[in-house]
C-alpha cells in the first residue's frame, strides 16, 4: 500500500483506531462527569477512582477461587463482569452519594470537588497499598479473541467490540435522557429542581440516582477497559485530569456534545501520535487553551452566568492569631531557637511547604477562588532554579529569582486563561493547565525526565555565605520565609488587600462600587504564583534536586490539604496546616502508599467536620471565650438593637 | 422641583432585551432629568429590573442606546459605568457582611483615592479617609456602630449602611432598586427620609413598589407594563390615567 | 372551620433570608371554591404560595390541607397530597417539549384530567406539543403550565397571576378555562393583581399588604365594592 506524506497506513490506521478507543472511553466518562455536574453540580474527582474500581471488580470476578479458595466460588469471566460490575459500582456510587456528597450539596462548590479528590486519594491510595504500582493482567475473553485483516490493517474484535458497544452505550444514554420519561424529570430538574419537587418528585433520591448512574458509567468503562490497559491502580487517576479538560471543551448542558468532543479529541489524540508523537500527551490541554480563548462557553456548551468569588474564610479579623506583627516576631524567634531542637532539614521542609500554602491561601483563602495547579507555579520553579544553579552556574540568589520570575510569568498566563471562568470551571482549568506543564516536563531534554534535575549546588548567598553548612541554609530559608510571609501579611493588609476582601465577601456589589474584580483577581493570582514560586525554587536549593514530583497534581493536592486542616483564610493556617502535613508525611514515610490514604482521609474529614481547620476554629473558641467573659463581667448583650431605640 | 433644568442625565432610546423567546423590555425612551428624583412602576414583569440592569450595563441590550450625560454608554462594563458616577444600590441587601461598618463605606471612598492596586502599601495609608467615613456614618445615623462587623446588624441597618456606602462614591445618578422592601413601616420612614435628604445635588432613578413613598418622593414617573411605556408625568396625573389603572387593576371585558 | 375547608392558613410567617415577607398571613379556602388574594406587587402573594408549597424554607404557623398540618412537610410530600403549583414564571422546562412538559408532574391521586381533555381545553397546546416548550408564546405557555397540573390528580391548584403580561383575548381565555375547571370540582387559589378578572370568577377575596391579609370580601360584596378593592390597589 502507498504511504501518506511518509506514513504508512498500517501506522496511521492503528493509531486511529487507538485514538477511537481512548475517544470511547473519554466520551462514556466525561457523559458520566457531564450529568453529575449538571444535576449535582459536584465536579465528581473520583470519578476515575470508580473507572478504576470497575476494571478491578471485573478482574476480582474473574479470580474469585483464586481470592476467596475456602468459599468454592466460580470464576466469573468478562460477560458476567459486564452486568454485574456496573451494577456494583453503581452501588457504591450510591453509598458514597448517601454518606458523604449529600452533605456537602449546601455548602459552596469548592467543598464537593475538595470532598471527592480526597474519596479519590482514600480510594486509589488503598489500592495502592494492596497491589503496588504494578498492573494486574486481565486477558480478552474466549470470544473476542482474533482478529479480522481489513487489508490495510489488522482489526482485533475486541477493540471492534469496545468501539461498537461503547458508542452504543452513549447512545443509549443519551436515549434515555433525551427521550425518556425518566430522562424528561432529569433535564427538568437540572433547569429547575425546586419546581419539580413541587410536582410531587423526590428530588433528593433522584440525585442519588444520578450520581449511581453517572458512577456507574464509569464503573462499565472499567470493565470494558481492563483488557485493554492494564489494570492499576493509577489507571483512573490520570484519566480524571484529561476527562476534566474534555468537559471544559465540550462546555455544558449538552449530552450529545460530551460525547461527540470525548469521540473527537480520542481521535485527535491518536492523530496526533503519527504525526507529532511528542506532543500527543498535551493535546488535549492545549485545545483547551484554544478553546477557552476563542469560545468560552466550550464548543457545545451554552454562555453560562458567571458565577463569583466564594468566601471559605475561616478568620475572625479581630482575633489575637490575625496579628500579623505580633506572629512575625514570634515566628521569627521561634524559627531561630528551632533547628536547635529538631533537624534542620525537616524544620526547612515545613518552611518551604508552609510558604507554599501560605501562597496558596492567598488565592484560596483570601479571594476565594479554588485554584487548583499550583504545583506548576513551585515546579516550574524549582526546575528553572535547578537548571540555572546547575547548568548555568547562577548564584543561588539569582537562580531562586529566575525560578520566582518563571513561577510568575506562568501565573499571569494561566491566571489570564482561568479566570475568564469561575466557580469548578476555574479549579478545572488550573488543573489541567498544571498537567500540561507536568507533561512538558517528562517530555523535554533539559528537565531529565524521569530523573529530574539532581545535584543542584547550593552554592553561595551574595557570594559569601556557604550554603553547605546546614545551619546556614537553615537560616537562609527562615529569612526567605519570613520575607515571604511578610511580604502575604503586607498584600492582605493593603488597600489591595481590602479591594480583595470586598471581592471574597460580595463581588456583584464590588463591581458596582466601580472595581474591575477581574483585574484584582488575575493579579492576587500572579502575587500568589509567585510567591509558590519562591517556595519551589528555594526548596530545590534546600534539597539540591528538581523533579517530577514537583509538579504532579499531587503537589497541588497538598497546597490545598495543607490550607484546609489549618485553616482557609486564616493568617496561621497555612503553617499549622504545613507542619500537620509534613509530619503525617514524614511519619508515615515508611508505610509507603499509606500517606496517600491517610491524606485523601483527611481531606475527607476536614471537608465534612472540620471546615474551619485548626486555627479557624482556635479563633472561634477565643472569640467565644471573649465573649462569655463580657458578658459575665456585666458587658451586656451584643446586640445593636439597644442604640436604634 | 428641578423641572426647569432641560437637560437629561439619561437619555435611553429603543432600549430592548430579548431573553430566550420573550421580550423584557421593548423599545423603551426613558428621559431622566438632572437633579430630579424619577420612579419606575408597574405590574411584576413589566420589565423595572431588567432596565436598571440595562443601565448599570449587568444586562447588554439587544437594541437601542444608552446615554449618560451625551456620552454613549452602550457597550462600557459594569465597572466602568460605576466609574462615570452611576451606582446602583440593590433589592437585597448589599453589604461586607465581614467588613466593619466603617470599612464597608471606606471600600468605596477608596478606589477614587487611586491606591486601589498598591498591594505594597500598608492599610494605614487609608487612614486619610476615615474623617470622610465618619461624616457619611453620621448622616445615615449609624456613628456608634462604625467598629461592628457589618453580618451584626439588624436588616434594616444593612440596607441604611449600604445606602451610605452608595454615597460614598458620590454618585451623579443613583438607582435605588426597591429600598424600602422588606422593612417594617418605621425603617420605611427612615430610608424615605434618608432619600429626600441626599437628593439635593443628584439625580435618584427609583423601583418601587410602595405607592406612598413614590408618591412622596418621586418627581416624575414612568409606568412600565409588558415591557413598554404606559404613561409618563407627575404622580398626580399618573394615578388617574386610565391606561394605568388599567394596568393594575384589570381591563374591562 | 366549616366542614367544607379545604386549606386553612394561620399565623403564617416566613422569611427570604433576613428580610420577613409574611407577617401573620391567615385564610380559607372552600372545598371546591376559588379564592384569590389580591395585592399589590411585593406584598406577599406569590411567597404565600410559594410556603404552602413547602418552597419557602424559613416559614412558620399553620398550613393544614384537609386536616393535615403541612408547616414542616417537604415540597414533594405537600405535592403528593394533593396540591398543584402553577408559579408565575410559568416554569415551563426549555430542555422538554411540550407535551414532555405537560407529562412531567407525575400523578398523586385519581381523578386528574385524561390527556385527550386536556387538549381539548387547550386546542393550541395539541398542535405545538412536539415543539419545545419555550417555543410557545406567552398564552401558550400560560396554558400549557395550568394544563400540565390537572392531570395529576390535585385537588387544590395554586395559580400564580395566569393573567400577567397577556393580550386581553388570552386573559377571557385563562378565565373560560379556570370556570370550567370549577364546574369540574377543581379548589383553586388564584394570586391576582387584575380585580376585574378575579371578581368574576372567585367565591372571596382577600386582600394583601405587607404579608398580611387586611381585608375579605365575599362575591356577593365585591360589586358594592368595586371602589374600595380599588383604592388598595391603584397607583
Amino acid at each position: 500500500m502507498m504511504t501518506l506524506l511518509g506514513i504508512s497506513p498500517q501506522l496511521l490506521f492503528g493509531q486511529l483506531l487507538i485514538g477511537l478507543i481512548n475517544g470511547v472511553f473519554y466520551a462514556m466518562m466525561s457523559l458520566g462527569v457531564a450529568i453529575i455536574f449538571g444535576m449535582l453540580r459536584i465536579g465528581n474527582f473520583v470519578h476515575g477512582a470508580q473507572y478504576m474500581l470497575g476494571a478491578f471488580g471485573a478482574w476480582y470476578l474473574l479470580n474469585l477461587p483464586d481470592l476467596f479458595p475456602s468459599l468454592g466460588l466460580p470464576s466469573l469471566n468478562y460477560w458476567w463482569a459486564l452486568v454485574l460490575v456496573p451494577f456494583g459500582v453503581a452501588l457504591i456510587g450510591a453509598l458514597m452519594e448517601r454518606l458523604f456528597i449529600r452533605k456537602v450539596y449546601e455548602l459552596e462548590h469548592a467543598y464537593g470537588l475538595l470532598l471527592t479528590v480526597g474519596l479519590a486519594m482514600l480510594i486509589e491510595g488503598l489500592f495502592n497499598v494492596r497491589y503496588g504500582a504494578a498492573g494486574q493482567q486481565y486477558n480478552i475473553p474466549e470470544a473476542l479473541k482474533g482478529g479480522v485483516n481489513l487489508g490495510f490493517m489488522f482489526m482485533p474484535y475486541y477493540r471492534l467490540w469496545v468501539i461498537v458497544a461503547g458508542i452504543l452505550v452513549c447512545v443509549a444514554t443519551w436515549y434515555a435522557i433525551e427521550r425518556t420519561r425518566l430522562g424528561a424529570y432529569l433535564r427538568a430538574a437540572t433547569e429547575n429542581p425546586d419546581l419539580v419537587r413541587a410536582f410531587g418528585i423526590n428530588v433528593p433520591r433522584m440525585l442519588m440516582l444520578t450520581y449511581a448512574f453517572g458512577v456507574g458509567l464509569a464503573g462499565l468503562a472499567g470493565v470494558m477497559a481492563a483488557p485493554i490497559y492494564q489494570v492499576s491502580p493509577q489507571m483512573g487517576h490520570s484519566i480524571i485530569i484529561t476527562i476534566f479538560a474534555v468537559v471544559v471543551i465540550g462546555g455544558m448542558g449538552s449530552i450529545s456534545g460530551a460525547i461527540y468532543t470525548g469521540l473527537m479529541l480520542g481521535v485527535i489524540e491518536g492523530l496526533t501520535k503519527v504525526f507529532w508523537p511528542q506532543a500527543s500527551t498535551t493535546v488535549i490541554f492545549v485545545i483547551m487553551v484554544l478553546v477557552l480563548i476563542f469560545r468560552p462557553a466550550g464548543l457545545f456548551g451554552r454562555e453560562t452566568v458567571a458565577a463569583h468569588a466564594a468566601d471559605m474564610s475561616t478568620a475572625r479579623p479581630d482575633s489575637i492569631l490575625e496579628n500579623g506583627r505580633l506572629w512575625m516576631a514570634i515566628l521569627a524567634i521561634g524559627g531561630t531557637i528551632v533547628p536547635f531542637f529538631i533537624y534542620p532539614v525537616f524544620g526547612m521542609k515545613i518552611l518551604c511547604l508552609a510558604l507554599f500554602a501560605c501562597a496558596y491561601n492567598l488565592i484560596f483563602g483570601y479571594v476565594g477562588l479554588l485554584a487548583f495547579g499550583h504545583a506548576a507555579f513551585y515546579g516550574s520553579s524549582a526546575y528553572v532554579a535547578a537548571f540555572t544553579a546547575a547548568s548555568w552556574g547562577f548564584p543561588t540568589e539569582l537562580a531562586i529569582l529566575s525560578g520566582v520570575a518563571m513561577a510568575t510569568l506562568l501565573g499571569a498566563i494561566f491566571g489570564w486563561l482561568a479566570i475568564r471562568r469561575q466557580g469548578l470551571y476555574f479549579a478545572m482549568i488550573t488543573l489541567a493547565l498544571a498537567q500540561l506543564v507536568y507533561f512538558y516536563a517528562i517530555q523535554a531534554s533539559w528537565t531529565h525526565g524521569e530523573d529530574g534535575i539532581q545535584s543542584v549546588p547550593r552554592g553561595y548567598v551574595f557570594g559569601v555565605i556557604n550554603l553547605n553548612d546546614p545551619m546556614a541554609m537553615y537560616f537562609f530559608v527562615l529569612a526567605v520565609f519570613l520575607i515571604g510571609f511578610g511580604v502575604i501579611y503586607r498584600i492582605v493588609h493593603s488597600p489591595f488587600g481590602q479591594v480583595l476582601k470586598s471581592i471574597r465577601e460580595n463581588e456583584p456589589r464590588a463591581i458596582s462600587l466601580g472595581y474591575s474584580t477581574d483585574r484584582f483577581k488575575l493579579i492576587a493570582f500572579t502575587l500568589s504564583a509567585m510567591l509558590a514560586g519562591l517556595a519551589g525554587g528555594t526548596k530545590a536549593i534546600v534539597f539540591q534536586i528538581a523533579s517530577l514530583a514537583d509538579l504532579y497534581f499531587q503537589t497541588s493536592a497538598d497546597a490545598l490539604l495543607m490550607t484546609l486542616i489549618g485553616g482557609v483564610g486564616t493568617l496561621l493556617g497555612p503553617i499549622v496546616g504545613a507542619i500537620i502535613v509534613v509530619t503525617i508525611q514524614t511519619e508515615l514515610a515508611t508505610l509507603g502508599s499509606w500517606v496517600i490514604v491517610v491524606q485523601g482521609a483527611a481531606f475527607v474529614v476536614c471537608v465534612l467536620f472540620l471546615r474551619k481547620g485548626v486555627v479557624g476554629t482556635l479563633e472561634d473558641w477565643l472569640s467565644a471565650r471573649v465573649e462569655r467573659k463580657r458578658i459575665a463581667a456585666g458587658g451586656g448583650a451584643p446586640v445593636v438593637e439597644r442604640s436604634s431605640h | 422641583m428641578t423641572t426647569h433644568v432641560s437637560d437629561n442625565i439619561i437619555e435611553a432610546r429603543g432600549l430592548t432585551k430579548r431573553f430566550y423567546g420573550f421580550t423584557a423590555v421593548d423599545g423603551v425612551d426613558l428621559d431622566v432629568k438632572r437633579h430630579s428624583i424619577h420612579a419606575l412602576i408597574g405590574p411584576n414583569g413589566a420589565g423595572k429590573t431588567t432596565c436598571f440592569n440595562l443601565i448599570t450595563k449587568v444586562l447588554q441590550p439587544s437594541d437601542g442606546a444608552i446615554r449618560f450625560n451625551g456620552v454613549d454608554i452602550t457597550a462600557e462594563s459594569p465597572a466602568r459605568v460605576a466609574r462615570r458616577g452611576i451606582v446602583r444600590s440593590f433589592q437585597i441587601s448589599a453589604i461586607f457582611p465581614r467588613m466593619t461598618v466603617a470599612e464597608n463605606v471606606r471600600i468605596a471612598l477608596q478606589r477614587p483615592v487611586g491606591t486601589s492596586f498598591h498591594f505594597w502599601r500598608p492599610e494605614r495609608s487609608l487612614k486619610v479617609l476615615d474623617e470622610r467615613v465618619d461624616e457619611l456614618l453620621e448622616t445615615v445615623g449609624l456613628l456608634s456602630l462604625r467598629d461592628r462587623s457589618a453580618a451584626d446588624l439588624p436588616y434594616g441597618r444593612k440596607r441604611v449602611l449600604e445606602f451610605a456606602t452608595t454615597l460614598a462614591l458620590e454618585p451623579e445618578l443613583l438607582l435605588l432598586d426597591e429600598p424600602t422592601s422588606g422593612l417594617g413601616s418605621e425603617d420605611v420612614e427612615r430610608i424615605a427620609d434618608l432619600i429626600r435628604s441626599v437628593s439635593k445635588g443628584r439625580t435618584i432613578l427609583m423601583v418601587e413598589h410602595n405607592l406612598s413613598v413614590v408618591s412622596r418622593l418621586a418627581d416624575r414617573i414612568t409606568v412600565l407594563a409588558r415591557g413598554k411605556i404606559l404613561a409618563e408625568g407627575p404622580y398626580s396625573e399618573v394615578s388617574t390615567d386610565s391606561r394605568v389603572v388599567e394596568a393594575y387593576i384589570g381591563g374591562e371585558e | 372551620m366549616s366542614a367544607g375547608t379545604l386549606l386553612k392558613v394561620r399565623d403564617l410567617r416566613g422569611w427570604y433570608g433576613e428580610s420577613q415577607a409574611l407577617h401573620d398571613m391567615a385564610f380559607e379556602v372552600g372545598k371546591g371554591e376559588v379564592v384569590t388574594l389580591l395585592g399589590r406587587n411585593g406584598a406577599g402573594k406569590t411567597t404565600t404560595l410559594r410556603a404552602i408549597m413547602g418552597l419557602l424554607r424559613k416559614r412558620s404557623g399553620e398550613i393544614s390541607f384537609a386536616g393535615e398540618n403541612l408547616i414542616d412537610r417537604m415540597p414533594e410530600h405537600i405535592a403528593r397530597r394533593g396540591i398543584a403549583y402553577c408559579p408565575e414564571e410559568r416554569g415551563i422546562f426549555a430542555s422538554l417539549t411540550v407535551e414532555e412538559n405537560l407529562m412531567l408532574p407525575p400523578v398523586v391521586a385519581e381523578g386528574g384530567m385524561a390527556l385527550d381533555d386536556i387538549y381539548e381545553l387547550f386546542p393550541n397546546i395539541a398542535e405545538r406539543r412536539r415543539s419545545p416548550g419555550t417555543k410557545l408564546s406567552g398564552g401558550e405557555q400560560q396554558m400549557l403550565a395550568i394544563g400540565r397540573i390537572l392531570r395529576t390528580g390535585a385537588t387544590l391548584l395554586l395559580l400564580d397571576e395566569p393573567t400577567e403580561g397577556l393580550a386581553p383575548v388570552i386573559v377571557q381565555q385563562i378565565g373560560v378555562v379556570i370556570r370550567k375547571l370549577k364546574e369540574r370540582g377543581f379548589t383553586v387559589l388564584l394570586v391576582e393583581q387584575n380585580v376585574r378578572f378575579a371578581a368574576r370568577l372567585a367565591n372571596r377575596h382577600y386582600v394583601v399588604e405587607h404579608g398580611q391579609v387586611i381585608d375579605r370580601l365575599e362575591a356577593a360584596d365585591v360589586a358594592g365594592s368595586l371602589d374600595r378593592i380599588q383604592n388598595y390597589l391603584k397607583v
